[in-house]
């Protein structure tokens, strides 16, 4: 247990030391550095749940709370201008490794769960085309973005993020599509049944 | 109350209430858009003076309120029937209605206040040049009211989606795609109502995503023209947007058929392999048909615009094709006693099926080359949207309202709108094979013939919508638990 708890300062601190090579590519920086941060905010919950105080849980309603930070979190965090500004600041880097885990993955590993399945689905068709759209934009943009970054650059950065949403888009489809369990398997069929009967029982 | 309401209603809103009150919603919007419509068609008869610039205010507004209301009835009609057999939320139900009053306020208000006029379909980047007829606020005020009008139908199919799953255990077992491909037995396959409204979600939540990018994208450059966009790309994802949901319109209402001729016939609507495998297909084809809207565009690949025209051919067909079997079988010999309810369904799938023939021959390129822009376009949608869609959307309106409501005047109604909505479409197609352009608010005088003749079918099937509404909100002062 401790050692899985002590996955959380060590990603960190790696993504920290990988910090130069994964800032150097806008792609890497935009598709990889960003979530892992989220990521390890998210594995932060986890092993914060059992402690959460009850006011808390409670006064996180249906999650709504918890999400819009991170909505605002990462959108900011999108924006060109303070990609740029990471770059230059090292501060501003380090408030960058410090909200994303904290503002970001944190709430987001606390309130998901909370999050009734229609507000899930609501969140995910709305991020994924989003990430596409950014996507499309990097990749029409006739002019730089960020200084720091070159316009082959910032075309390859759009790339990775329209490649992140197809995968996404295709994954989420296929889930929603196929069902859990799959709606051949023999409790599925049971399930459809029953509710058959319900209905012809009422009628 | 069934057992599955019983189980599926957790809101305190009464689930018929809602109804009621997207169908009188529907039904005044539908009136006063007809009104416009009427407008636009006395204009081009030149029985009336209307400013150039006011028509194109009014089409606009004619245009997307139209396709607006159209979904709107299309969800009224599924969700009413769907709830029987999964849990729905009333509440989002209810939510949807008031984010489309909304969205339509702010339609409105960039119309008649703003003076959008770049047409319901916003393509890029027409609502930022407007010419100095309207201001960046205008158009802004218009494609936000869309962001927010699509909001609450992706909340609603994403609601009704989620109930499919929780009972179906995924939307390919709503869609019978099992059932399809003969992997499980027939019956034990989904209810019609169950697979048009998994398929609607599937389309519709595609579909609204993608424009809601484009819109996004064109509320930006609104404000900072310095950010353009490839136009044909913006072209391509409001059409795939506009396509999918005007269609979709259509695929919700017929559930209307599904459920309500069974009643009058005493016959079950029968579910077979060929009709799982029928919505499979449509579901697969109306994602892709879109190009058809591009086939005068050069710039684009062929090959994706000879995949559009072959898919337009077929993809409408199944669905048509078993609605149309599937009733005419389910009323032949049954013994039915035709009223207005049942007459106006059976007109929805009879227009729908006679629309597609002159929408069909526009999708074949060399067709479109001579027929694109001119008024046949509006000719064969107006016949499946007014003489089948609304057909459809008005059935279910009467058989809501219950045969207690005074009926003596319903029939005519129905006569009124079949006749009169005829004699329109035909005079739009008229028109339009004798290549008069469409979106012309000044017409020449050799085309008043067909103009003149489309306002007397529109005036009439004006008067019979307006019997069958107002008969339906008279009926709205019986008690709720009275209606069917
Ligand atoms: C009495 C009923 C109606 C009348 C008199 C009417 C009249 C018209 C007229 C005159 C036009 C412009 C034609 C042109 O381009 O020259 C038009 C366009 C249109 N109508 Fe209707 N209409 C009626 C019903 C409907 C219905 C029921 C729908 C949809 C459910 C609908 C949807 C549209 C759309 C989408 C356009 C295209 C607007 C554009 O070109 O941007 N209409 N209608
Ligand atoms: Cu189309």
């Amino acid at each position: 247990m401790n050692t899985t708890r002590a996955l959380v300062p060590v990603a960190w601190g790696m993504l920290w030391i990988a910090r130069a090579p994964l800032e150097h590519e806008m792609a890497l920086h935009m598709a990889v550095q960003l979530p892992l941060l989220i990521g390890v905010g998210y594995m932060l919950a986890t092993f914060l749940r059992p402690y959460e105080p009850r006011w808390f849980a409670e006064s996180d309603w249906l999650g709504i709370p918890g999400l819009l930070l991170v909505v605002f979190a990462t959108s900011f965090w999108m924006l060109p201008r303070m990609l740029d500004l990471a770059l230059s600041e090292p501060w501003i880097d380090s408030a960058k490794f410090a909200s994303l885990p904290l503002l970001a993955g944190l709430p987001l590993g606390s309130s998901w769960p909370r999050m009734p399945g229609l507000g899930r689905a609501f969140l995910w068709a709305n991020f994924i085309p989003k990430l596409g759209a950014i996507g499309g934009l990097y990749l029409a943009a006739p002019t730089r973005l960020c200084a720091y970054y070159r316009l082959d650059q910032q075309a390859a950065a759009g790339i990775a993020l329209i490649a992140v949403a197809i995968v996404l888009g295709t994954c989420w489809s296929v889930i929603v599509f196929v069902g859990s369990p799959p709606f051949w398997s023999r409790a599925g069929i049971r399930r459809q049944r029953a509710r058959h009967e319900i209905l012809e029982a009422g009628e | 109350m069934t057992g599955i309401e019983a189980v599926g209603s957790r809101s305190r809103i009464n689930a018929t209430a809602a109804v009621r009150a997207y169908l009188a919603t529907c039904g005044i919007v539908l009136l006063l858009m007809m009104l416009l419509g009427l407008t636009m068609r006395l204009a081009q008869a030149q029985w009336i003076d209307v400013e150039p610039n006011l028509f194109y205010v009014v089409m606009t507004m004619h245009g997307a309120g139209m396709v607006g209301i159209a979904g709107l009835g299309g969800a009224a009609v599924m969700w009413h029937f769907v709830r029987r057999y999964v849990p729905v939320s009333t509440a989002i139900f209810v939510a949807n209605l008031v984010f489309f009053l909304i969205g339509a306020a702010l339609i409105l208000g960039a119309g008649f206040i703003g003076g959008f006029a770049g047409a319901w379909t916003f393509l890029y980047p027409l609502p930022g040049h407007s010419g100095g007829l309207w201001s960046a606020n205008g158009a802004a005020a218009y494609m936000a009211g869309l962001l927010v009008i699509g909001v609450g139908f992706l909340l609603l199919h994403l609601d009704i989606a989620r109930g499919i799953i929780s009972i179906y255990g995924g939307l390919g077992a709503g869609l019978g795609v099992k059932q399809a491909f003969g992997f499980a037995p027939e019956k034990d396959g989904p209810p019609p109502a169950v697979a048009a409204a998994t398929m609607a979600a599937i389309s519709n939540v595609i579909g609204i995503v993608v424009g809601a990018v484009v819109l996004i994208l064109s509320l930006v450059n609104l404000y900072a023209p310095s950010f353009t966009f490839n136009t044909l790309a913006a072209k391509n994802l409001i059409y795939y947007f506009g396509h999918t949901f005007i269609n979709v319109t259509i695929y919700m209402a017929v559930i209307a058929v599904y459920e309500i001729l069974p009643v009058y016939t005493h016959r079950a609507w029968k579910t077979n392999r060929v009709f799982y495998l029928a919505w499979v297909l449509s579901t697969l084809m109306v994602l892709t048909v879109y190009p058809h809207h591009l086939l005068m565009d050069f710039a684009m690949p062929t090959s994706i615009l000879v995949a559009g025209q072959i898919i337009s051919w077929l993809s409408g067909l199944p669905v048509l094709l078993v609605t149309a079997f599937g009733a005419l079988t389910n009323v032949y010999r049954s013994g039915l006693k035709w009223d207005a309810a049942a007459g106006l369904v059976f007109m929805g799938v009879a227009g729908w099926a006679i629309g597609i023939i002159p929408a069909v021959a526009d999708g074949t390129i060399p067709v479109n080359s001579v027929m694109h822009n001119t008024q046949w376009v509006p000719g064969h949608f107006h016949t499946y949207l007014l003489l089948g869609m609304m057909a459809m959307m008005l059935g279910f309106m009467t058989y809501l309202a219950g045969p207690k409501s005074p009926s003596h005047l319903a029939p005519a109604g129905v006569w009124l709108y079949l006749i009169g909505g005829t004699t329109f479409v035909l005079a739009f197609l008229a028109a339009g094979s004798a290549s008069v352009p469409r979106r012309y608010a000044v017409h020449l005088p050799a085309w008043l013939a067909y103009d003149r003749a489309g306002s007397i079918g529109a005036s009439l099937a004006v008067a019979g919508a307006l019997i069958l509404i107002v008969r339906f909100l008279v009926s709205l002062r019986s008690p709720i638990d009275a209606t069917p």
